[in-house]
């Protein structure tokens, strides 16, 4: 009976309206990223059967090879779709044929095949992002068990069936073609498998993530606790009676989180650029895949973690600002830790899809609500800075910095008014000392 | 110099929308050197009228007007010529009681020696000696509160605002208090106190003004007010005035 009593008080003290509120914002953002990575996964399982395919060689052989392909692809909804590539430009062919891979056939494949001598199938495929879901794709093994199968049953038909096969024939059947795969970045293009590219990036595309999350928290748990503690505490009101503007009291505040933010991104940008390298050397040093990461311009250089720097500190700054509005929301400690619960949802959803999938190609509207979430940007820097996307960077920075322009002037508005003392959680007046009379 | 107005306030209201007045028409004056009390019960609006004053909150009628300065037009110049120690305030509980006295100073001090002044003041009217080079995290209640009371005080503002000036504190350190007050207040500061304590306003008090619902019911000296509603003590004024006038 007393040990009941005790356990409802503590379950009653633990489960408070803050900790539901808590578990029901995390559904509602786990359940938010989990629809649109499905969204974007299904609109790459549409095409993710489909096959481009360039025919160099334009011989009869290849043409019953890809009739065959297409068999296949069709049987299972796909679609082979055929493309000129003309020159060894990868990056300006894919984009001259709007595709974004390609199995080509070399001048030369049916008289490798005539010789069976194993035929090379070239496969080029374009990196827009190093979101685990958006390079989802038939990919070059898909092509080739393909392409391999559609050469054994062309040269089954034709050699079988003009008497018994030799044993180089019978060895050059189990593994008719040699691949060759190339990736293209931006408007680069290097001889290296897309899924190697992908795994040795995937380091580089969670750190920055991860420490942004972190920072963003960390900074904005500061303010909020500067400024709540100091409302809780009616430390706030003798520094506000004081000789001393507002304005210097929350540029003061402003400031000194500024600075230490300022420091934190710089630290975690130098560990992670040092850690970056690290991975690199022991990785890739020998393969010669380092080379091809930076010929890709897929490891990035100090002006590019700048503007990674860059875009992580504003965003410091607008949790900052945005911190210290909710900061004078809190009404005791309690309240204080649910405010940052705004500040996690809107850092937990970019952070969660950009890992995942292309921000920049979900649909339009899920779209604008993620960029519209200033931290996104932030979390999209090194991406943008790596792939070249300069306009959807830009446009990030200005939105940041407008929105930063934003939340600064409310943060003013709500210092320099009675608000900072009568603003709480849940729209009811804090203690102002007197009742009202009417 | 006595009859020297440190604060007027003059029809000071808070009206948080429209006809729900947190404070309604509140005028009175405290003199040079005068201590004058808020009573009130709880809601009553003292906090609220402290506040303007203090220039925490916006008036949204009248004007008060502390040492010549208004604290509508001139809230920094009020500032200058106030302190204010809320009820229950706390101070930064990681820095230590003589760096928290070193950084109020400075807030008030217009040189390096003067801000000296102010700690060397700050650190006689604490009396925590030693216990100041510690941080007051450490502190119980009581010195927390005189450290607090110190810092109201080591600047010699015209009006020191105090709202509960002796709540935490032990019988003996709320006489001390009481007693530094009065002997400031001789030395020609002057005092906007507010307190539940009836005994307390009783003996430290030179005036006391009634305050509720928002509204200020009666000003007077305490021994005006006992002999006006003919009562024992001023308890016995509160509860007469607060209880029978008929406030809309």
């Amino acid at each position: 009976m007393k040990f009941r009593t005790l356990f409802l008080k503590e379950l009653r003290e633990m489960l408070s309206s803050q900790t539901i509120l808590m578990m029901i914002v995390s559904v509602v953002i786990l359940s938010f990223a989990g629809q649109a990575m499905s969204n974007a996964v299904e609109d790459n399982a549409e095409t993710m059967m489909d096959i481009n395919i360039c025919d160099l060689d334009d011989t009869e052989f290849t043409h019953n090879m890809i009739k065959c392909l297409t068999a296949n692809i069709n049987a299972l909804d796909g679609e082979v779709n055929t493309v000129d590539i003309t020159s060894d430009n990868y990056a300006e062919e894919l984009k001259k044929a709007n595709v974004k891979s390609v199995v080509i056939i070399p001048e030369g494949f049916t008289e490798s095949v005539e010789k069976s001598e194993a035929a090379t199938v070239k496969f080029v495929q374009r990196l827009n992002s190093l979101a685990t879901l958006s390079n989802m794709n038939a990919g070059s093994q898909v092509a080739v068990d393909y392409l391999s199968s559609a050469v054994k049953e062309v040269v089954y038909s034709t050699k079988v069936a003009n008497g018994k096969l030799t044993s180089s024939e019978v060895s050059f059947l189990n593994e008719p073609l040699k691949l060759e795969e190339s990736t293209v970045v931006a408007d680069k293009s290097e001889d290296i498998s897309a899924s190697i590219v992908m795994s040795l990036c995937s380091a580089q595309g969670m750190i920055v993530p991860i420490m942004m999350f972190i920072l963003v928290m960390m900074s904005s748990n500061m303010i909020l606790n500067a400024v709540s503690t100091e409302k809780i505490d009616k430390t706030l009101e003798t520094l506000l009676s004081a000789p001393i503007s507002r304005l210097s009291v929350i540029a003061a505040k402003m400031l000194s989180a500024a600075v230490v933010a300022a420091m934190q991104a710089a630290v975690y940008m130098i560990g992670a650029k040092n850690m970056m390298n690290g991975v690199l050397d022991n990785v890739s040093g020998e393969s010669g895949y380092s080379e091809a990461l930076n010929n890709l311009g897929l490891t990035m250089d100090a002006s590019q973690y700048v503007l990674v720097g860059l875009q992580m500190f504003l965003s410091i700054l607008i949790a900052l600002s945005v911190s210290l509005i909710l900061g004078v929301l809190a009404r005791d400690a309690k309240s204080a830790q649910t405010l940052t619960l705004p500040i996690m949802m809107c850092t937990m959803i970019p952070y969660m899809l950009s890992m995942f999938v292309d921000i920049k190609t979900m649909s339009p509207a899920v779209r604008y609500i993620v960029y519209a979430i200033p931290f996104t940007h932030s979390f999209m820097a090194s991406e943008n800075a790596m792939f070249g996307n300069t306009g959807v960077y830009v446009g990030g920075l200005i939105y940041q910095v407008i929105f930063l322009a934003v939340c600064m002037f409310l943060a003013l508005r709500i210092f320099m008014s009675d608000r900072i003392f009568t603003m709480s959680i849940g729209g009811r007046r804090a203690k102002t000392g007197g009742e009202a009379s009417q | 110099m006595e009859n020297e107005k440190v604060l007027e306030v003059k029809g000071l209201s808070k009206q948080y929308k429209k006809g729900v007045y947190a404070s309604e028409k509140v005028t009175f004056d405290v003199h040079r050197g005068e201590i004058f009390a808020l009573i009130g019960p709880n809601g009553a609006g003292k906090t609220t009228t402290i506040r303007m004053i203090s220039t925490l909150l916006q008036a949204t009628e009248g004007d008060a007007v502390v040492s010549g300065h208004s604290i509508l037009t001139e809230p920094e110049k009020v500032r200058k010529s106030i302190t204010y120690l809320p009820d229950e305030a706390g101070a930064y509980k990681n820095m230590k009681g003589i760096d928290y006295l070193k950084f109020m100073a400075e807030l008030y001090a217009d040189n390096k020696s003067q801000a000296e002044e102010y700690v060397k003041t700050g650190r006689e009217i604490c009396e925590l000696g030693d216990r100041l080079n510690d941080k007051i995290a450490s502190y119980s209640r009581g010195m927390q509160r005189k450290l607090l009371l110190a810092r109201a005080i080591m600047s010699k503002p015209d009006l020191a605002i105090l709202d509960e000036p002796t709540s935490g504190l032990d019988i003996i350190n709320a006489l001390e208090i009481r007693r530094m007050i009065k002997q400031l207040a001789a030395e020609g500061m002057s005092f906007l106190l507010s307190s539940h304590n009836m005994l307390e306003i009783e003996y430290v008090s030179d005036r006391v003004g009634i305050i509720a619902k928002g509204h200020l019911l009666e000003t007077g000296t305490p021994a005006e007010l006992i002999e006006k509603y003919k009562a024992d003590n001023l308890e016995d004024v509160f509860e007469l005035v607060v209880m029978k006038k008929d406030i809309k």
